[in-house]
């Protein structure tokens, strides 16, 4: 598993006001791999996870010092177009968004709030896009019903799909399965597995058998401090850390 | 419906009833006290004269509340003659068929013909006004002014200034019906001398018609008719033929604190000053 | 033990009475007031022709025999609200975005009082800051000033607060999710108020225009000072114009009660009422519609 580096975080600290609510994190994160986030609440995994797209730029108050780094390129210098960034760098959220339009409008938004007005470009995004998410099937003849109608499971494959339709290098995802069921849920995780190979995933959850199953790589996250990080197998089966280890097997958390 | 909801529909009906039925009720007519309550209701030319002249009774007698209501002449008959009015103002003479009601009258107004003070027309005759309130000359330049469309002000149906100037100017027609003004042929109807003041003074083009006393409060020009000037000494001396009475007006022969104070509008020297001074007439 | 328990009982049904009353003096009066318009204004209904009434462009009631055409007046009052809409509409939801989503606290503080501030200000006062501000520059225009246009500004200025602070509160309501997810596409501040906030807001934004034409079509002390008043149908937006409660304040002073001119008034105040259900029905019906849809889409 040799893969290019795509995001490389050096020195990372975040301070909501005079709260740190990151210390000095370093990680690398490999190009088409799924890296899992996990730690007890509040320990800041959502955070660095919304560091990554500059969604915190949107919280009054925070400041950043350190590196994220995008194929090399530090996404926090003067020069970044934010909106390019969050083309770039998808986020899926933890309760299914899906906007009060039509399934089609929905998956559609991104490409045409990015300037796409070609009726058939949009119509072969959107069949897509649907088709990437594993949701086509399900929806194909009611694309111009209310995305609000679909089950909870589905409108977050829309979420996804939705996401999927920019084209993104990177997926965010927090904790996107917890509001789910089992079924749903599996499907999603399946779902993680093919996407893989196209982009890379990043995923916060709060589910440590979620985590082993799809995830290559683990970082484990403490009040702020990223403890441990590694191959998903080593930081179950042997975790350095004891903190880490009390965390797995439930000691807390 | 249960016993406990019918009981309160009931009750809520009644009581709307009963206040929908007092509602039409009538004030008593003075009383023999130095205390009470007078609503005086009507004409807009003649109100704000008695509003002073009510403060003015209103500080001899502070037991005393007058409420002056100027709604128009039509509306002060109307409240007067169903009893909702304790004095009716009106700044015309009574129709027949508004009679019998006690008409007093409190003094003489003249009715001005007003311009905008920049309009060069200071004169017309009363045959010039007819046909320019008529629709028959529409442009300032037949009558010696600038080449401009006439505007026409009137004020509502239901004032005694206009039902006064339909008289005195309009006249009758063939049938011996009083002619109206046409509204739709006007520029504008207001429902107040005030803002019809306010309106012509806005206006190059305009022309109105207004209670004389309360000219020079407004930024407007009262041009001559028929060559007399618009003047209180010309009313008096019947130069100027604009003229009506301000009558008050009451259903029943007045008592209590209702005479008392019909008396202090009409024969108290200080009444008269503060009328004289306002330049209205007193006979 | 047993007393306590059936005091409260007797409490609860004396309350359940009282509250009961309350509501059911509301639905009478309106009930009341109601049947009292539209049993005056049978008369001259009758006499004139509910069609007639309404399509009649000739308002001389004075005449024998009387004409009463209340058209202009219809147009009148579809006219200036629909003008004062035009502009009250678009200012107003421009403001209440700016206050919810642009203005930093601060600002947005201050401008939710001056809007307060303006929802205070009596009608009447309006109509005189017409008169003698307004008038004048649409004078310039041409006409007398006293116009369609006048009264429509006036009758926007006097909207706005309404509209403001319903689609205001609608957009505050609307959830931070959308906005979320909107912006994580890649999607600008402006772009996600215009396609993702704003048509989220909908049927708060309608309820505030529903809201706005009630307070227009019935503004009467306002736009008798500017409107000039005239009963005839305007020709354009500069020349003077009457609305149905124009038409019925003018005209209250001359009627003796029982005439068939008093009863043409309470007629048009039941063409007023008819009017103004109408537009409320036909609003919900558009809201409902697409909220009905919502509903029955849901399939689980």
């Amino acid at each position: 598993m040799e893969n290019a580096v795509k995001i490389s975080v050096k020195n990372l600290n975040l301070y909501y006001g005079d709260l740190q609510a990151l210390k000095e994190v370093n990680i690398e994160i490999s190009e088409n791999s799924v890296t899992a986030l996990i730690g007890p609440s509040g320990c800041g995994k959502s955070t660095f996870l919304k560091t990554l797209n500059r969604m915190n730029d949107l919280i009054p108050n925070t400041k950043i010092t350190g590196e994220v780094l995008l194929d090399g390129n530090d996404i926090y210098a003067g020069d970044c177009d934010v909106i390019e960034l969050r083309k770039n760098i998808g986020m899926v959220f933890q309760k299914p968004n899906p906007f009060p339009m039509s399934v089609f409008d929905n998956v559609a938004y991104g490409p045409r709030v990015h300037g796409e007005r070609n009726k058939r470009a949009l119509q072969e995004t959107v069949e897509r896009s649907l088709k990437a998410a594993a949701l086509w099937d399900e929806v194909k003849d009611r694309l111009s019903k209310p995305a609000l109608g679909l089950s909870g499971g589905q409108q977050q494959r829309l979420c996804i799909a939705r996401v999927l339709a920019v084209q993104p290098e990177v997926v965010l995802m927090d904790e996107p399965t917890s509001s789910l069921d089992p079924i749903s849920t599996g499907k999603i995780e399946d779902l993680m597995d093919e996407l893989k190979k196209k982009y890379t995933i990043i995923i916060v959850t709060h589910n440590m058998q979620q985590a082993a199953r799809i995830s290559e790589r683990t970082a484990f996250f403490l009040l702020g401090d990223l403890i441990e990080e590694g191959d998903t197998i080593d930081i179950f089966k042997t975790p350095r850390d004891k903190r880490t280890e009390d965390y797995i097997t439930g000691r807390f958390g | 419906m249960k016993p406990g909801r019918t009981f309160a529909a009931i009750i809520s009906i009644a009581l709307v009833a009963g206040l929908m039925a007092g509602c039409g009720g009538t004030t008593p007519n003075g009383s023999q006290s130095e205390t009470g309550k007078i609503t005086v209701v009507g004409s807009t030319s003649v109100g704000p004269y008695m509003d002073e002249l009510s403060k003015l009774f209103m500080g001899k007698n502070p037991g005393i509340s007058i409420n002056v209501e100027q709604v128009g002449s039509g509306q002060g008959i109307a409240a007067t003659k169903d009893g909702s009015a304790d004095i009716g103002m009106s700044s015309r003479e009574l129709k027949d068929e508004e009679k019998p009601l006690n008409e007093y009258k409190l003094c003489l107004d003249g009715i001005a013909i007003v311009v905008h003070p920049d309009n060069p027309v200071s004169n017309l005759t009363k045959e010039q006004v007819k046909k320019i309130y008529l629709g028959e000359i529409t442009n300032w330049k037949d009558v010696g002014g600038n080449d401009a469309p006439i505007n026409l002000y009137t004020r509502e149906a239901s004032s005694g200034t206009r039902g006064a100037f339909e008289e005195l100017v309009l006249g009758k027609d063939a049938a011996g019906k009083q002619i109206t003004i046409d509204e739709t042929i006007c520029a504008a109807v207001l429902n107040s001398t005030g803002n019809l003041g306010a309106s012509v003074g806005n206006d190059k083009n305009a022309i109105g018609y207004m209670s004389l006393g309360i000219v020079p409060e407004y930024i407007v020009k009262a041009i001559k008719f028929n060559g007399v000037d618009a003047t209180p000494e010309n009313v008096k001396n019947k130069t100027y033929a604009l003229q009506r009475p301000f009558l008050l007006l009451t259903k029943n022969e007045p008592t209590g604190i209702v005479k008392d104070f019909l008396d202090f509008c009409l024969s108290s020297d200080e009444a008269k000053a503060y009328l004289e001074s306002q330049k209205l007439i007193i006979e | 033990m047993k007393q306590g328990t059936a005091r409260w009982r007797m409490n609860d049904k004396v309350i359940r009475s009282l509250l009961f009353v309350c509501a059911a003096i509301s639905v009478v009066a309106v009930l009341l007031i109601t049947v009292m318009i539209f049993v005056e204004a049978f008369p001259a209904l009758k006499e004139t022709g509910v069609w007639d009434f309404i399509a009649g462009t000739k308002w001389k009631p004075t005449d024998t025999p009387p004409q009463f055409g209340i058209l202009p007046m219809i147009v009148g009052s579809v006219y200036v609200t629909g003008l004062a809409l035009l502009f009250g509409l678009p200012i107003g939801m421009a403001t209440s975005i700016f206050m919810a989503e642009i203005a930093p606290p601060k600002v947005a503080v201050v401008l939710r009082r001056a809007i307060e501030i303006l929802a205070g200000i009596p009608s009447v006062v309006y109509g005189f800051f017409g008169l003698m501000m307004v008038v004048p520059i649409v004078q310039t225009l041409g006409g007398t000033g006293m116009s369609v246009l006048t009264a429509s500004i006036i009758l926007a200025v006097m909207i706005l607060p309404t509209i403001v602070s319903v689609s205001e509160a609608a957009l505050r309501a609307v959830p931070a999710e959308y906005k979320e997810g909107s912006l994580a596409l890649g999607a600008s501040h402006w772009q996600t108020i215009v396609r993702v906030q704003v048509p989220a807001a909908k049927s708060g934004i309608l309820a505030a225009t529903v809201l706005g034409i009630g307070r227009a079509v019935g503004e009467t002390m306002a736009v008798i000072l500017v409107a000039g008043n005239i009963p005839v149908i305007p020709e354009s937006i500069l020349k003077a114009v009457r609305t149905m409660t124009v038409n019925i304040v003018l005209e209250m002073g001359y009627v003796q009660p029982g005439s068939l001119h008093y009863s043409a008034l309470f007629a048009t105040g039941a063409v007023l009422f008819v009017f103004i259900m109408l537009l409320n029905f036909s609003i919900r019906a558009l809201t409902k519609t697409r909220g009905e849809k919502q509903k029955n889409a849901k399939k689980h």
